[in-house]
């Protein structure tokens, strides 16, 4: 199988974590017009919460379903506590008070679990790999690609699906007219932004047998959420998908045109995007 | 109520800056002979600069004075800058009279503070990598205690493709880094003498997370060792990734340049298992010094000291050996006395090389052991192999003058 189709499959696969990783950013901006820099901190806590539960002896399965609703809910404490009072201060507030929750976040967990970061282990049922012919996969991989396929479809589901969904979709077109309309607007952004950081932490829990438990990633995950949000638009649900895929699979090629280049070309190719199409490619204007 | 505003403000801006003083292990004593350790204690290089803090620690309290006069130490955050680094130790100098530097854990941020300690008048010891260190960016102040690339990629290259005659076909994926690029061209020299086909590299970037596309490369050139010439966590998630794919099972892994007990903690044992690593050091390295340490470490610590505490310790005590065999803590008669020293080391016997201040001793090459045959928590590894290799001076680019 030549090179470059695998790469592009290889691209897939780290697309749709980016995907993940990104889609919570985009729909809290789309809704809230908050940039949540604290974004790559739920990531962090995901992985480590993982990381712990199999400490514990508990399956990965588990964790899995347990440690979104645990972060989801401390994404909804974070929104009711500390941002609502924020959102009528200007950008520079918003980006203050995220910034140093993510550093305190990042702090803790280096008080929690040491500096060095821990591995977690590939639940056996998707431990080994699969091969076609010449063509090498981990299964756990496809089962990251196929998980968040899932996840991705269930969530445009309830996006364009359900009352809250169309709330959400309204609010983030006009907020004072949802409102006007009777739909408490507070509660909708709490829970907008306790799906963006549960699913925040379903990325972190995928990719932790993966990268591993690693104080730093949450920095890391930001950069790469920011660069697929841009590309994908702010705010839309497909863009993430779409700016997700294409960021994976320009690294993933890249790796092998231009190995040393290969994370530079994200960003290039993010320069790229908004050099043509300044509100991201699925992105709508204003 | 603008004034007590103020005043307050005032106030509790003092507060940070006394708890930064706060950070110095020992009272600013006048007559202390002051060290300072700086080493990342922030930023992804922290977890080394914390076990470096540890090893300098022990090796003041084991002396507590020398020359009659107290030995007390600082730990100067360098973040893994370079520029912070320089600020910190030029800082540290000015203020403090701090003359005896033992640090640096980046190669980028040791070869700025070796610049530093000269213009400063002082002694920078080190345990980074890059070759110019002692090779081309020598100068009279600055030493090193690691084994630089040569020697790394001699000890770990040559046992293996020595011990696997029928492994012709080796991958390398490489920082883009001037250390990696030391990995790599030291790595070839010994593929184009031994007649081994180097069948591909992959550069990657410094803050690089995702390796499976070097990975796919790598496993399209069909090799019979895959070389990973990276480090810290990013040889880990090289590592993970590579078993993840299965590659340790087609293949044989080297990582030339690994951590020791701490990255195989952070790894844990299933995935070192089969695995060669490079090393600095190991825990169970016969030698009395390390016995000692190890004994120390588990009394202070209760935990084996890893590679980051006994270089920094091994470090620290070189210093202070230097200053009792000096007779004088004037900076010029230390390293005077430094030079050629040879003492029992933490691998052996070891030698502080004249001419380009550089510390004989061995690099040890590593296999993981199955989780079932570990005898305790720490034993992830047999020994294979060790020895000492060096250029020799007039190779190395150094002239001391």
């Amino acid at each position: 199988m030549s090179i470059y189709l695998l790469q592009v499959i290889n691209g897939i696969g780290i697309g749709m974590l980016y995907f993940l990783l990104a889609v919570g950013l985009s729909i809290v901006f789309g809704l809230l017009r908050f940039v949540n820099f604290a974004h790559g901190a739920f990531y962090l806590l995901g992985a480590y919460f993982c990381y712990q539960m199999t400490r514990w002896g508990l399956s990965f399965w588990l964790a899995l379903v347990v440690v979104p609703l645990v972060v989801g809910a401390l994404g909804w404490l974070t929104e009711k506590l500390v941002l609502r009072h924020v959102y009528a201060k200007p950008h520079e507030f918003h980006i203050l008070v995220t910034v140093g929750l993510a550093l305190a976040v990042q702090e803790l967990v280096i008080l929690q679990w040491g500096p060095l970061g821990d591995s977690v282990a590939v639940p056996d049922l998707l431990q080994g790999v699969v091969m076609w012919g010449s063509f090498v996969y981990p299964k756990y991989r496809l089962f990251v690609i196929g998980f968040t396929a899932v996840l991705a479809v269930g969530l445009w589901w309830v996006l364009e699906g359900t009352r809250l969904g169309s709330a959400v979709r309204a609010g983030s077109e006009s907020t004072e007219m949802v409102s006007l309309l009777g739909i408490n607007v507070f509660r909708i952004f709490s829970l907008v932004f306790a799906l963006g950081a549960a699913t925040a932490a379903i990325a972190g829990v995928l990719a932790a047998p993966i990268r591993g438990a690693e104080p730093f990633m949450g920095i890391e995950a930001l950069g790469v959420a920011f660069v697929v949000v841009v590309v994908g638009g702010m705010g839309s649900f497909g863009g993430a998908l779409v700016g997700g895929l294409l960021i994976g699979i320009v690294q993933s090629v890249m790796s092998t045109v231009w190995p040393e280049g290969a994370r530079l070309m994200i960003y290039v190719a993010m320069a790229a995007v908004l050099l043509l199409r300044p509100h991201g490619l699925l992105g709508r204007k204003g | 109520m603008q004034r007590r505003h103020l005043l307050q403000l005032s106030a509790l801006a003092a507060l940070p800056a006394s708890l930064g003083l706060a950070r110095s292990a020992w009272a600013q004593s006048s007559g202390a002979i002051q060290f300072g350790c700086p080493v990342p204690m922030s930023g992804a290089f922290a977890a080394n600069g914390k076990f470096a803090d540890l090893g300098m620690k022990l090796a003041i309290e084991q002396y507590g004075k020398a020359l009659g006069r107290p030995l007390a130490y600082t730990v100067l955050d360098t973040e893994g800058k370079p520029a912070t680094a320089v600020r910190k130790v030029q800082e540290a100098s000015q203020q403090q009279g701090t003359r005896f530097f033992a640090g640096g854990i980046l190669s980028s941020e040791s070869l700025a503070m070796g610049k530093e300690a000269e213009k400063a008048g002082g002694i920078f010891i080190t345990t980074a990598g890059a070759d110019e260190i002692t090779g081309k960016d020598c100068n009279p102040a600055t030493f090193r205690w690691s084994v630089p690339t040569f020697g790394a990629i001699e000890q770990t290259v040559r046992p293996l493709a020595d011990a696997l005659p029928k492994a012709k076909r080796w991958y390398t994926i490489t920082p883009q880094y001037v250390f990696g690029d030391g990995l790599l061209s030291a790595a070839k020299n010994v593929f184009k003498e031994k007649g081994l086909e180097h069948v591909g590299n992959s550069y990657h970037s410094l803050t690089e997370k995702e390796f499976s596309g070097y990975l796919t490369n790598a496993m399209a050139a069909k090799p019979d060792v895959l070389l990973l010439l990276n480090f810290g966590s990013q040889s880990s998630d090289a590592l993970r990734q590579a078993v993840s794919f299965g590659m340790h099972k087609n293949m044989t892994i080297l990582i030339a340049w690994a951590s020791g007990l701490e990255q195989f903690e952070s790894l844990g044992a299933d995935l070192c298992d089969g695995i060669y690593f490079g090393a600095q050091y190991w825990h169970t390295v016969d030698a009395p010094l390390n016995l000692e340490l190890v004994k120390r470490s588990q009394d202070k610590f209760k935990s084996n000291p890893n590679y980051s505490l006994a270089g920094s310790y091994i470090c620290t005590k070189l210093l202070i050996d230097g200053i009792i065999k000096a007779g004088t803590v004037e900076p010029k008669a230390v390293v005077a006395a430094l030079e050629g020293m040879k003492y029992a080391g933490l691998t052996g016997e070891e030698e502080v090389r004249k001419g380009d201040h550089q510390v004989l001793k061995n690099y040890y090459l590593l296999k993981g052991k199955p989780k079932a045959k570990m005898a305790n928590k720490d034993d992830y590894v047999d020994v294979v192999s060790s020895g000492k290799s060096f250029l020799p001076v007039d190779q190395t680019g150094c002239k001391l003058g």
